[in-house]
């Protein structure tokens, strides 16, 4: 029976990273993804260090969990550096970002934020509009200032995926696509696959995001995870003019331009779920809207085109990451970014990796452990 | 008080016009070929002269990527060159006018032989119909019109005349120049009118959108004069210009040898139309077969090989385009025969057609089923007998089903028109049997027909790495190669690493080749779910159109 250190089941941006960070530490690993409803190849590539007002709105419960976990955005900002250093360029940019309000109480919500980001140690500045004019002259006339937060960023994930798929497989991860249906630890860990394969592990890293709860279900552990489709939008190209990344304070919208000058817009909107084994549809209203926004608070793009909408799966649980063995099978370890998980993916999948082969973790993880579910 | 127009400037020169004269055609008339610019500082033109390609994008009047080929030229336009990355300037704010919003028995997509066909039929069983087309003048590519003042051709255009103004008899409502480009479950259809937009929730919905020309790859087959042979062919059936002085026509099939015939009569000098296939006396039993399926169309062809033949144009059996280079005033177009002997022309204009890709974009993303049909190398879309597709009240009819020709695009109307009206009126469908026994000889005859040519998906693998695959992006062979040793697993993988496929054209002539080397490394046979995924919008779509839809739909609520 031949058996490996490690299998990493998912290969997003968290599977990934793990699956460098322990082969990079000497482990033999394999990677099995489903190769389906990856976030991290439909996300936006923000780098979000503030807290989103969409968060804050559509989930208020998970707000403060959100912001205990601020202090962890600044490093895995960090992470995502060292990793466009040395294996990128990624096409990072750290310009920071702007929320913006277009009216007096949407500014005095951005004040009383700030000063909770500002408490968790985040470089916040809050801006009115002569100052915004000297950052953004090509704003909407309407906007009356916003929130700049000097952490935040950018990157274009086609090319960190790409750049981070390329490093797994030169490291020797074995990369397989497959469908993980179930699991058991009697000594080492047993993995079986849609295909009928079984992989005999010494450690394996559950990086699978929204497939993650039917996976350990048989574990005690009743995860509340939720794939959650969302709606996305890029324009052709146009001249480089917007570093930041741009924000509002209270309607749901990213909008950031590419290396390439194209304008991509999205934050939150969302599509139409036909299931997690297929890909979530796109819904006319969201569409829409969301294009109608991004024009409003930035006219300049106005007389680009649209040349291409999808939709992708987020997956949310509480606001926090999920970080640590399964309960009573330690082997196992849950690998699950909260709340702007291409973010934090890198830290969390560093720090999986970390757990599994038995070293320090780059955080203290005790806030983000699994027994917090434990039925 | 003269109603001939004098023209408008490009780059601040002046260019003439003619009436009714697309931008790209009074461009090209005026010997000018470059339009824009790509980020790698490329020149390039107008391709595919169906506002497909994307690649003939001009600013007009100030307003980026306008496609020269789709926009009427008007007096005192302001014209000019593409720059890759447009300005970002504030407009002043966007006056978007007043839409429509539709909800006929019968929406027909296309206003080609398939979709006036069936408008006339489900009109002349008492459905409300509405047909809507992008293009400026009805009858699709088949019946393809004249713009403007230009005289009828010959008979094509006189019956194209003829159905379009018994379309607007039998009472169907055409609207042109509406682009759809969205479609959503449920049938709800986005479109829009120089900024207006207009939404349709049909009970029924036709879709007639067509086909696009499949492209010989070649070293070269970017550069601006390089054009598909529908392009050349719109620029003179529509607009009475000429691609060039000096023309050659490169690729398979019988709309090749058309082409040529007509840019040979209306004064082109056609130095020659190569021909992959073998001649037809050297496959006499396949031709046999043709000529029993179908003797007055294959009569018909006939005479266009005599016409060439009388004309002094050379058609070269089992030629191929190898390569086109730019040289001074022109372009060097070199072929291969069949004992791999170079042959050099030096050409104005380089005309391609491949074989067909079917417009099946709406048909995808309302989920249709698909089938791979490996003769012809696209998908066509699976209907019943009454040319509905998988999705209720959906469907399919002519070349966007899957190449069949114009006779069988206009059967598959009458039945799909009959069809659906009846749906919507709550009667039985009439008695379809005598249309479908003449829908199957029409596809027999097809069959037969294609059966003599060279139109199967082309295999690159003899091409070097430098060859462009995806003109928007300008992405090469070489890297399509190199994504593939990663094993992608699927098309969207070599997409995302690549970015092939992720232009203003979305894929359509990398998407065919992508699909099928990722099929092919894993060693699986093609299918729907091989090629790109379909998405909204189906053609770039301004923010302008985008707005005006909103406010339409925010009025409503
Ligand atoms: C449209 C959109 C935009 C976004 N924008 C941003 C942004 O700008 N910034 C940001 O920080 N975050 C953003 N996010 C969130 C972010 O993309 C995700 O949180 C993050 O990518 C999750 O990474 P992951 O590695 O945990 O999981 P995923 O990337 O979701 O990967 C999980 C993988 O596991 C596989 N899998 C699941 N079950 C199984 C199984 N049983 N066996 C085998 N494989 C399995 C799946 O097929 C998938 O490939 C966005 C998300 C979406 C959908
Ligand atoms: C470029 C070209 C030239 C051809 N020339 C000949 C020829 O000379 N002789 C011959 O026998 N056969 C020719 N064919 C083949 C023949 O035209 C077709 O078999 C026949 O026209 C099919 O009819 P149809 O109704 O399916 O599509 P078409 O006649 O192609 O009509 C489709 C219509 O749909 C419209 N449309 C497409 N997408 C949209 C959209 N998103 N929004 C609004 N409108 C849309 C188009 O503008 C077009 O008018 C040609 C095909 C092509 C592609
Ligand atoms: S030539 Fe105008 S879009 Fe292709």
């Amino acid at each position: 029976m031949e058996t490996i250190d490690l299998l990493v089941v998912g290969g997003g941006i968290v599977g990934l990273t793990a699956a460098i960070a322990a082969a990079e530490g000497g482990a033999r690993v394999a990677l099995v993804d489903a190769a389906i409803n990856a976030g991290s190849n439909a996300n936006a590539g923000s780098l979000h260090v503030q807290m989103q007002s969409r968060f804050i709105r559509l989930f208020p419960d998970q707000a403060p969990n959100v912001e205990a976990s601020l202090p962890l955005y600044l490093s895995a900002v960090k992470e995502w550096e060292r990793l466009d250093r040395e294996i990128g360029p990624f096409e990072l940019v750290r310009k920071g970002g702007l929320m913006l309000a277009e009216s007096a109480e949407q500014m005095a919500f951005l004040e009383q934020k700030a000063a909770r980001e500002a408490r968790q140690g985040l470089h916040v500045d809050l801006l009115g509009r002569s100052e915004l004019d000297k950052l953004a002259p090509w704003l909407g006339e309407q906007i009356v200032g916003a929130e700049l937060c000097h952490d935040e960023g950018k990157l274009n994930p086609l090319v960190a995926n790409v750049r981070l798929r390329a490093r797994a497989i030169e490291l020797g991860v074995d990369m397989q696509i497959d469908h993980v249906t179930g699991l058991g630890q009697q000594g080492h860990v047993t993995v079986h696959c849609a295909s009928g394969r079984v992989h005999h592990c010494d450690k394996v890293i559950l990086a699978a995001a929204w497939g993650v709860g039917s996976l350990v279900q048989g574990f005690g552990l009743d995860l509340p995870v939720r794939a959650e489709p969302l709606h996305m939008n890029i324009t052709e190209a146009g001249a480089g003019q917007i570093n930041h990344l741009i924000q509002h304070a209270e309607r749901s919208i990213t909008l950031k331009q590419f290396g390439s000058g194209q304008i991509v817009i999205g934050g939150g909107w969302q599509a139409q779920s036909r299931g997690n084994q297929d890909v979530p549809g796109v819904l006319a209203q969201s569409l829409l809207g969301n294009i109608a926004l991004a024009a409003r608070l930035v006219p300049s793009i106005g007389q680009l085109r649209v040349i291409r909408t999808w939709a992708g799966m987020n997956t949310t649980l509480d606001g926090k990451s999920l970080l640590g063995g399964v309960p009573g099978a330690e082997r196992i370890i849950l690998a699950v970014p909260g709340d702007a998980g291409y973010t934090l993916g890198p830290l969390c999948g560093r720090a999986a990796a970390c757990l599994a082969l038995g070293n320090e973790p780059p955080l203290d993880i005790d806030p983000f452990t699994p027994g917090r579910f434990s039925a | 008080m003269s109603d001939q127009p004098s023209g408008f400037t490009f780059n601040g020169r002046p260019v003439a016009l003619r009436i009714g004269q697309s931008v790209a055609a009074a461009l090209t008339e005026a010997g000018q070929r470059p339009f824009r610019v790509t980020a790698k500082g490329e020149k390039r033109g107008m391709f595919c002269g169906m506002g497909v390609c994307q690649d003939c994008l001009v600013t007009v009047n100030g307003v980026p990527n306008q496609r020269a080929c789709m926009t009427p030229a008007r007096d005192g336009m302001q014209v000019a060159t593409q720059v890759a990355f447009a300005a970002l300037t504030e407009q002043p704010a966007v006056q978007t006018q007043e839409g429509r919003q539709l909800a006929p028995d019968v929406l027909v997509i296309g206003a080609g032989a398939g979709g006036l066909n069936a408008a006339i039929a489900a009109a002349g069983s008492g459905a409300g119909v509405v047909v809507l087309d992008e293009r400026k003048v009805s009858g699709g590519q088949y019946y393809k019109q004249a713009a403007g003042a230009a005289s009828v051709l010959d008979t094509q255009q006189q019956d194209g005349a003829a159905l379009i103004a018994a379309a607007v008899s039998a009472g169907v409502e055409i609207l042109s120049e509406v682009e759809v480009w969205g479609v959503f479950e449920g049938l709800l259809v986005m479109a829009h009118h120089e900024g207006r937009a207009l939404i349709a929730r049909p009970r029924t919905l036709i879709v007639a959108t067509g086909a696009f020309e499949r492209p010989r790859m070649v070293p070269g087959w970017t550069l601006p004069g390089v054009m598909t042979t529908g392009a050349a062919q719109t620029l003179w059936r529509s607009y009475r210009t000429l691609p060039g002085k000096r023309v050659v026509v490169a690729g398979s099939g019988p709309l090749n040898l058309q082409v040529a015939l007509e840019l040979s009569r209306g004064g082109a000098d056609v130095v020659m139309v190569s021909e992959s296939a073998r001649p037809p006396h050297r496959q006499p039993l396949a031709a046999a077969r043709m000529v029993a399926a179908g003797p007055r169309l294959a009569a018909r062809g006939l005479a266009m090989s005599l016409g060439l033949r009388q004309r002094g144009v050379n058609v070269a059996h089992q030629t191929s385009l190898s390569r086109v280079v730019e040289v001074e005033n022109g372009l060097k177009a070199s072929f291969k025969d069949a004992h791999e002997r170079q042959i050099d022309h030096l050409v104005d204009a380089v005309c391609m057609n491949d074989g067909f890709e079917p417009q099946n974009e709406i048909l995808r993303l309302l989920g249709a089923d698909m089938r791979y049909d490996p003769a012809f190398g696209h998908l066509r879309c699976k209907r019943d007998s009454t040319m509905q597709t998988s999705v209720p009240q959906l469907y399919a009819i002519g070349d966007c089903a899957g190449l069949g020709g114009a006779p069988a695009a206009s059967v598959e109307g009458t039945i799909a028109g009959l069809a659906a009206a009846s749906y919507c009126r709550d009667t039985p469908v009439p008695d379809l049997r005598k249309l479908q026994s003449s829908l199957a000889a029409h596809r027999r005859f097809q069959q037969r027909l294609w059966a003599l040519y060279d139109i199967g998906p082309r295999d690159l693998s003899a091409q070097d790495d430098d060859l462009v695959v995806c003109r928007c992006e300008e992405v090469s062979l070489g890297e399509l190669r190199q994504a593939l040793g990663t094993a992608p697993g699927h098309a969207g993988t070599v997409k995302r690493a690549t970015r092939a496929g992720m232009g203003r054209c979305q894929g359509r002539y990398c998407g065919p080749v992508t699909a099928r080397m990722v099929a092919e490394r894993d060693n699986r046979q093609v299918e729907d779910r091989s090629f790109y995924a379909p998405r909204v919008p189906i053609k770039p779509v301004s923010i302008t159109a985008i707005l005006a839809a909103q406010e339409m739909l925010d009025g409503n609520d």
